[in-house]
């Protein structure tokens, strides 16, 4: 049943419908805004991101299916609104080369940080939150993003393929080379002690 | 059928999906076997994996920073206007039909307001009702000036010409003649209507926010609308929709519609 649609539904129950819907969504602002400031990096961009966000969500509510991840739809907004952004302001260089992005993603991926043993892996919670958000606001966009959503947000590979508009394999090897530039920089501040 | 003794590049894409608990079991028999006999992937999938540990493990530091306060009103009010305008458009608004450009004289002393010139931005109109267009763009009039009371932008005529002209394709002017008729520009913002971007400039006048709203492509009957506390006068001119948003009452909004309808050039 969708919300407001619902031929069945009355009026009390489409309304109670309603305000589970957008207390559920208005629960995930922080979420919203946080990834907002990633991508704009300026707090009043991010704030205006996150605000049309929810004002296309609500304005969309009756398209949204009650089941399915209320949180990866708000984010599949979020992001989509984010690109047709810096697409409006591509001649400002904002947008991501994403040729670049993939050719870097499927290079080669032996060889890159040398051999790595758990007691390196162990020194990695040597590392200070700060140094790990530093680090992680240091990787390329397309590579944070997909980074952030998959170990912070929890997103499965599918959500972030559709937030990203991009396929379900890209999402994984973007993962997978962002964590593993983001290992060469922790390494870089916490070398091995001999 | 696998391999029995998968190379390293056979095993490339598995890792990550390996490391995330997302292969099946077949897959990751096949990454195992692997890993059993290659050092240099056990270290590859051993510093992915801390990465990935490193960065669950300290999500909750990760996750510090909060929405500030007055976006969470923002938004919250943003899910009352739009169940506002859902109650607006299942109950019907209370809706002036008549044309309301034939009830004042024309201000024949009124210099241009402004004046566009060439470009068409390609705008699908939908086919919801004049009052949903009402009930929405007031909705957007008082989320941006909600905006612009916080972020304290304003924008000079030169600045609102250059965003219609890279936003729009319109080459507009606005003339200081405005002023005339007690109106204050504030600036401009892009926003959406349906699945089109449509031009907001925000003006203030005696005070209150006035906005107009122009959507590209679309023609609308002249109408009057009652919506959200506001009245929203609707009309089409060129090829376009006009939709002046105010507070002000039902008597200034028809003059201050008229003054622009009819300065159009």
């Amino acid at each position: 049943m969708r919300i407001g649609t619902a031929k069945k539904a009355t009026p009390d129950a489409e309304s109670r419908a309603r305000a589970a819907f957008e207390a559920e969504a208005l629960a995930s602002v922080d979420s919203l805004y946080r990834t907002a400031l990633r991508l704009t990096r300026v707090p009043a961009d991010a704030e205006d991101l996150v605000q049309e966000t929810y004002l296309k969500a609500f304005r969309a509510a009756d398209r949204f299916e009650p089941g399915t991840n209320l949180r990866a739809w708000l984010f599949t907004i979020l992001h989509n609104t984010a690109r047709n952004r810096a697409r409006d302001r591509a001649r400002e260089g904002v947008t991501v080369d994403s040729e670049a992005v993939d050719q870097a993603a499927d290079a080669p991926s032996y060889g890159l940080s040398g051999p790595v043993a758990t007691p390196e892996a162990l020194l990695m919670r040597e590392t200070l939150t700060p140094e790990l958000q530093a680090a992680v606001d240091e990787l390329p966009e397309a590579f944070r993003q997909a980074v952030w959503l998959r170990d912070v947000e929890e997103f499965s590979y599918a959500e972030i393929a559709a937030m990203l508009n991009i396929p379900v394999g890209t999402v994984m090897s973007r993962i997978s080379r962002g964590r593993r530039m983001l290992f060469d920089r922790l390494q870089h501040l916490n070398p091995v002690h001999a | 059928m696998p391999n029995a003794h998968p190379s390293c590049s056979s095993i490339d894409t598995l890792v990550t999906p390996y490391i995330d608990g997302e292969l099946g079991a077949a897959d990751k028999q096949l990454v195992d076997h692997h890993l059993g006999r290659c050092g240099a992937c056990r270290s590859r999938v051993a510093s992915e994996q801390s990465v990935r540990d490193l960065m669950q493990e300290r999500k909750s530091g990760l996750c510090q920073g909060h929405a500030p306060a007055l976006l969470r009103t923002h938004c919250a009010a943003a899910a009352r206007l739009s169940a506002a305008a859902a109650k607006t458009r299942d109950a019907g608004t209370v809706v002036v039909q008549r044309a309301w450009t034939g009830w004042l004289a024309p201000l024949g002393a009124a210099a241009s307001l402004f004046v566009i010139v060439g470009g068409a931005f390609l705008y699908q109109a939908t086919e919801q009702s004049s009052h949903l267009l009402a009930a929405e763009l007031a909705a957007d009039h008082m989320k941006c000036f909600a905006m612009n009371a916080v972020l304290g932008t304003r924008q000079s005529a030169e600045t609102v010409q250059s965003s219609m002209a890279s936003g729009f394709g319109w080459t507009m002017r606005l003339p200081s003649s405005a002023e005339r008729e007690g109106l204050e520009l504030v600036g401009s913002r892009p926003c959406l209507y349906g699945e089109g971007k449509i031009a907001h400039i925000m003006y203030r006048h005696n005070g209150q926010p006035l906005s107009l709203f122009m959507l590209p492509r679309t023609a609308r009957p002249e109408q009057l609308v009652e919506t959200l506390g506001h009245e929203c006068a609707i009309w089409s001119a060129a090829d376009r929709t006009f939709v002046l948003v105010s507070r002000e009452s039902r008597a200034d909004v028809q003059r201050l519609a008229e003054f622009v309808h009819a300065s159009m050039r």
